[in-house]
């Protein structure tokens, strides 16, 4: 469905030809069902080819009809999609996703912030009770907390480089094993009915939850419309994919694009050259 | 609330379509995240022209850049170093010790413990039978050394550690058996 928004041309001095008409012109496109010859992708050339580990093949879906259509097979990088995922690398990952934005805001009082507390109670000597300098002194009961929460508590840091990079090609890896990884070859759907979704993912036996992945973060309008009343079918572009979500989200469907580019980023970051000198600005301990 | 969010999707999506007939004719992809997706923006032909002035002399430029990725290794010819390329085809071994990036054996001496008193022989990037590989070190090494070695094999992170700077007696048996 294509959306055209057209405006009359106005006359500033005619206050009558002013008034703006919207015309709203839709254009039904005919759903395509006619596709050439299958299989339509069944090559794929790997960046940095593996030596000795097989590529893993995958299906490629559509997304047009409800009941699944297999395009194509095409190979997955083993470096990438192969991986012996690291349970403590994912954990690690988790662990700071959840973590790096947490800011506590508990709050307790030292003993110069209680009200009061400023007088000695009685004089040092001659009473024949203990001595004190204050009534907020943290031995004191109602005295101030002396190592207590102090507001605001940032507990921001920062994973390694290397660690997160593992923790998607880990996580990867253990969304093709499972068989929670699904590549279609695009996220066009003919209509922006969200049960045309449902029965979709119903069908093909996807998780509760899927999260959808493309290259670009300018999604379709069918799929954006469709997905917008579901929590838990979420649109996402390759540069937010991380290892929270697609462990949150039962499956991962990616589109040849996002495929494309995701193998490309991280095959460059296992590769490339200037790994030290790229991440020399990023050290804390070093100038 | 589909309605609504339908309707301003519906608006990006034709301001977006509209600013592409620039994008798409000079190939500039356009996301949410870049500058051509901002309203302000104008069309690439209001802003300083470019044009090549010779595309026969780039080669030079290219020369002097550093390879982004590593280089491939020479296939003909010998190193003055005692480094040996990779092999062709794996050994017929349970277990595989991958080269790194740059080739090299995945030896390392670390030193470990307090004041850095501790040498520890580590290899890495192990795949396969680690407690074989562990074994066949081992049992190398205490004929090497005539002593007794102690190891940790970390089957989670995929490497072992020896106890002690065995690092020349590994490599040489690694490259012997064919990694």
């Amino acid at each position: 469905m294509v959306c055209y928004l057209l405006t009359k041309p106005t006359n500033p001095l005619n206050k009558k030809q002013n008034k703006k008409i919207f015309w709203l012109l839709v254009e039904e496109q005919l759903p395509t069902t006619i596709r050439p010859p299958l299989p339509i992708i069944h090559s794929r050339k790997l960046a940095f080819p593996p030596k000795f580990k097989a590529p893993r093949q995958v299906w490629v879906s559509n997304m047009d009809t409800v009941e699944e259509e297999k395009l194509g097979l095409i190979d997955l990088h083993p470096e990438v999609f192969a991986e012996r995922p690291r349970v403590d690398i994912i954990h690690e990952n988790v662990r700071w996703q959840q973590l790096y934005r947490h800011v506590s805001y508990a709050n307790t009082k030292m003993r110069y912030e209680v009200r009061g507390g400023g007088k000695k109670p009685r004089q040092q000597k001659g009473s024949g009770r203990s001595r004190h300098g204050s009534i907020r002194s943290p031995i004191w009961r109602g005295g101030g907390i002396v190592h207590g929460p102090r507001s605001p508590t940032p507990y921001f840091y920062m994973l390694g480089f290397n660690t997160r990079l593992n923790g998607l090609r880990s996580t990867l890896s253990a969304k093709l094993a499972q068989d929670d990884l699904h590549i279609v070859d695009s996220l066009d759907i003919p209509t922006d009915d969200p049960s045309y979704l449902e029965k979709l993912v119903e069908e093909r036996g996807w998780g509760p939850a899927v999260l959808f992945v493309d290259d670009n973060d300018i999604m379709p309008l069918n799929i954006t419309a469709a997905s917008d009343s579901y929590g838990h079918y979420n649109l996402m572009p390759v540069y937010g994919l991380n290892v929270y979500s697609m462990l949150k989200h039962h499956t991962l469907v990616l589109t040849l694009a996002a495929v494309e580019r995701l193998e490309e980023r991280l095959l460059f970051h296992l590769n490339r050259n200037d790994a030290a000198s790229a991440g020399q600005k990023y050290r804390l301990d070093s100038v | 609330m589909a309605s609504v969010a339908a309707r301003s999707f519906v608006f990006r999506q034709q301001m977006n379509t509209r600013r592409f007939d620039f994008a798409s004719c000079l190939n500039i992809k356009s996301f949410y995240s870049s500058y051509s997706a901002n309203p302000k923006e104008k069309s690439p032909e209001n802003y300083t022209q470019y044009h090549e002035v010779s595309s026969d002399n780039w080669k030079f430029v290219e020369r002097l850049k550093p390879p982004t990725v590593v280089p491939s290794f020479p296939k003909n010819g010998s190193c003055f170093s005692d480094w040996t390329p990779p092999p062709d085809t794996p050994p017929n071994l349970p277990y595989f010790v991958k080269r790194t990036k740059n080739f090299m054996v995945p030896v390392y001496l670390n030193f470990e413990a307090v004041r850095n008193q501790r040498k520890i022989t580590m290899v890495k990037h192990i795949e396969g039978d680690i407690w074989a590989l562990e074994k066949a070190i081992k049992s190398h090494l205490e004929e090497v050394t005539k002593r007794q070695v102690v190891s940790q094999v970390h089957e989670v992170a995929m490497y072992i550690k020896f106890r002690g700077d065995y690092v020349l007696h590994v490599k040489k048996w690694l490259l012997n058996a064919g990694f």
